[in-house]
């Protein structure tokens, strides 16, 4: 393990042994390795067990998708359970998310924030997804692993959003129909995503009100386009959804250019402040205070 | 052996693609995925393990039962079912096996699914050997081989200027007799094997685990995605609904469809009046594999699972199904030796 991994790794154990030797907390999610060589999410709930956590560059998974799992207490009538959360900058954004969202309180999370420089691949190159990002400190935590690295932010990059988004209507709507055709809709995006957390898709009722029940590309195109409007102004661009597409659909596309769209158009970047009221929340008049 | 050129395969294939529904290995932007076929010419042959399974073709995510029109003086009521025989090229053995364990419940046992006994009717399978094992291939743990001639028509194996080719049926035998085959001497060599052996607990152990906490360690990560059943050459469940086909025909036309569904999803279980008997992420998963390695077997006689490995490589939080073997098989060992 590298020098800098190693400390880090270790950084994260100690805490996650004082959380949980103290009582503060009843878990942490975490990663450790898993069987492919790769982190995967941990969940540990004994300070016996605090070694199995790891760090490194390749720790792609927004834990904090797994709050929603901690939301309810384990008795009635009894608090939900305080755990610890472990998260990059980009994975930061989706607690402040919940948080204005009212999802979770702020008390009943323990947040483990840790220095980003970029994710990478098995080859050490860094993510594609990562290149843009200029982020180097979650925006919100209760302890910092790491130091911020010597790095200026960057302010976002759309490269890839305006390029498509150049396209002739015709021909992006080619595009994407060839990337619906291919979906299975095995909703791994959907069910990755820290903001969608709806008790019942509408996407999925019985009645296919919205849409219906066939896996035709009809219902994809639906599903898919539908999902982006709903994360308009809540995606954080974490990437998770494309990530775990196991068909390869290119789906941070279309919720960054709704993110570009709210950027540019309302100043407004999901997550980026702890208590932020969702853009479509918010109603008034042009230009006046809400 | 029974041998076929290169270019006489070509021929064959692409008559084939006039007379029949021919799906085959296709790259689909940069994915190789079982699919039609219009010609040799869209054809990839050397490819290692597609990324979904051929189940899709017997047994489609969604499909078409019957077609209900309602009409001043009643209703009407027609399949619509495809008509013409259907050739899948370039099976991998695993998913030639997958087929088989899907048979067990659909067609080996009254009641008849008979769409999908239609589908097998219709369908002729060509398989194509592995070389070699691939990325998390275990299919040899399972009782399978990258070579293995089970629940296939005909199998061509790469060799030299062309296939060697085994004929295994009536299906294959009618469609080998269009091919211009020659006898060449000698055999092409096995495929390679890997060294992946995975223990296979049988059925009769699993129940003594159905409440140990491992469950909860492999099943708490879970995300409750549809990925690895909707990829899994084996998984067969499915949900059926009616759909009013174009709402300005005022609910004249409905179509009853049958679509795939997953154990994984939460609302799989859940019953009328809304209780869920498997609520919770570690229910669900167990049940998973519970279904593949101990009810199924139990119930049907083969295994769910053919060690394809496609589900570890699309879970997005790791779930490994031989991770899960080799726990369930510790635990049968160290009862044993206690």
């Amino acid at each position: 393990m590298e020098p800098r991994n190693e400390e880090w790794t270790t950084q994260i154990r100690e805490r996650a042994r004082a959380l949980l030797a103290s009582g503060e907390v009843t878990c942490v999610i975490g990663y450790e390795m898993g069987t492919r060589g790769e982190p995967r999410p941990a969940f540990i709930y004994n300070a016996d067990d605090v070694d199995r956590l790891v760090w490194n560059e390749h720790c792609v998974h927004n834990l904090v998708n797994y709050l929603h799992d901690k939301k309810k207490p384990a008795r009635r009538g009894q608090p939900p359970p305080r755990v610890a959360v472990v998260v990059k900058p980009c994975d930061s954004r989706a607690i402040n998310v919940l948080l204005s969202e009212s999802q979770i309180a702020r008390e009943q999370v323990y947040v483990i924030g840790v220095a980003c420089t970029g994710l990478q691949d098995d080859s050490g190159t860094p993510l594609a997804r990562c290149a843009p990002c200029g982020d180097r400190l979650p925006v919100v935590y209760d302890t910092l692993v790491g130091e911020a690295p010597p790095v200026q932010p960057a302010p976002p990059s759309y490269e890839d959003v305006a390029r498509l988004a150049a396209l002739p209507p015709e021909e992006r709507l080619s595009f994407w129909l060839r990337q619906f055709d291919r979906c299975i809709r095995c909703y791994a995006c959907r069910q990755v995503c820290p903001g969608c957390y709806c008790t019942t898709c509408m996407f999925e009722r019985d009645d296919g009100l919205w849409v219906g029940a066939r896996i035709g590309r009809d219902e994809k195109y639906m599903f898919h386009l539908g999902r982006a409007f709903h994360l308009a102004g809540r995606c954080v661009e974490c990437n998770e959804c494309e990530r775990v597409c196991p068909m390869g659909l290119p789906l941070s596309l279309l919720n960054r250019m709704l993110a570009r769209e709210m950027l540019e158009r309302f100043g407004h970047a999901a997550g980026r402040e702890e208590k932020m009221t969702p853009l479509l929340f918010q109603l008034g008049e042009e230009g006046s205070p809400i | 052996m029974r041998f076929i050129r290169d270019d006489h395969l070509r021929a064959w294939l692409d008559r084939l693609a006039g007379e029949y529904d021919l799906v085959a290995p296709r790259d689909v932007d940069g994915h190789l995925l079982y699919r039609p076929v219009e010609s040799s010419q869209n054809i990839v042959f050397d490819y290692e393990r597609p990324e979904l399974s051929a189940k899709d073709f017997l047994f489609p995510p969604s499909e078409t039962l019957l077609r209900i029109t309602r009409q001043a003086d009643g209703v009407t009521m027609e399949e619509v079912l495809p008509q013409r025989q259907q050739v899948i090229f370039g099976l991998r053995p695993c998913d030639a096996r997958g087929l088989l364990a899907i048979d067990a419940l659909f067609i080996a046992r009254e009641p008849v699914d008979t769409i999908y006994a239609y589908h097998r009717q219709r369908t002729t399978l060509v398989g194509l050997a592995c070389p070699r094992m691939w990325e998390g291939c275990f299919c040899t743990s399972i009782g399978g081989a990258p070579d293995g001639t089970e629940g296939l028509d005909l199998l061509l194996t790469r060799h030299d200027d062309g296939y060697a080719v085994q004929v295994l049926s009536d299906k294959g035998a009618a469609l080998a007799a269009q091919m211009a085959l020659e006898e060449r001497a000698g055999e092409p060599p096995p495929s390679e094997r890997n060294a992946a052996s995975v223990p296979l607990p049988p059925p009769a152990d699993w129940p003594a685990w159905f409440n140990d906490p491992m469950w909860s360690r492999h099943g708490e990560r879970c995300i409750s995605c549809r990925a690895c059943t909707y990829v899994c050459p084996t998984c067969r469940c499915f949900d059926v609904t009616d759909e009013v086909i174009h709402a300005d025909t005022r609910g004249t036309l409905i179509e009853r469809v049958r679509t795939w569904d997953a154990c994984t999803s939460p609302n799989y279980r859940r019953i009328a009046g809304g209780h869920n008997p498997r609520a919770k992420k570690p229910d669900r998963i167990r049940n998973r594999f519970f279904c593949k390695f101990h009810y199924y077997p139990t119930d049907f006689g083969p295994t769910g699972c053919v060690g394809c490995g496609r589900c570890i490589l699309v879970c997005p939080v790791n779930i490994d199904i031989t991770e899960v073997l080799r726990d369930v098989a510790a635990h049968v060992e160290g009862r044993s030796s206690q």
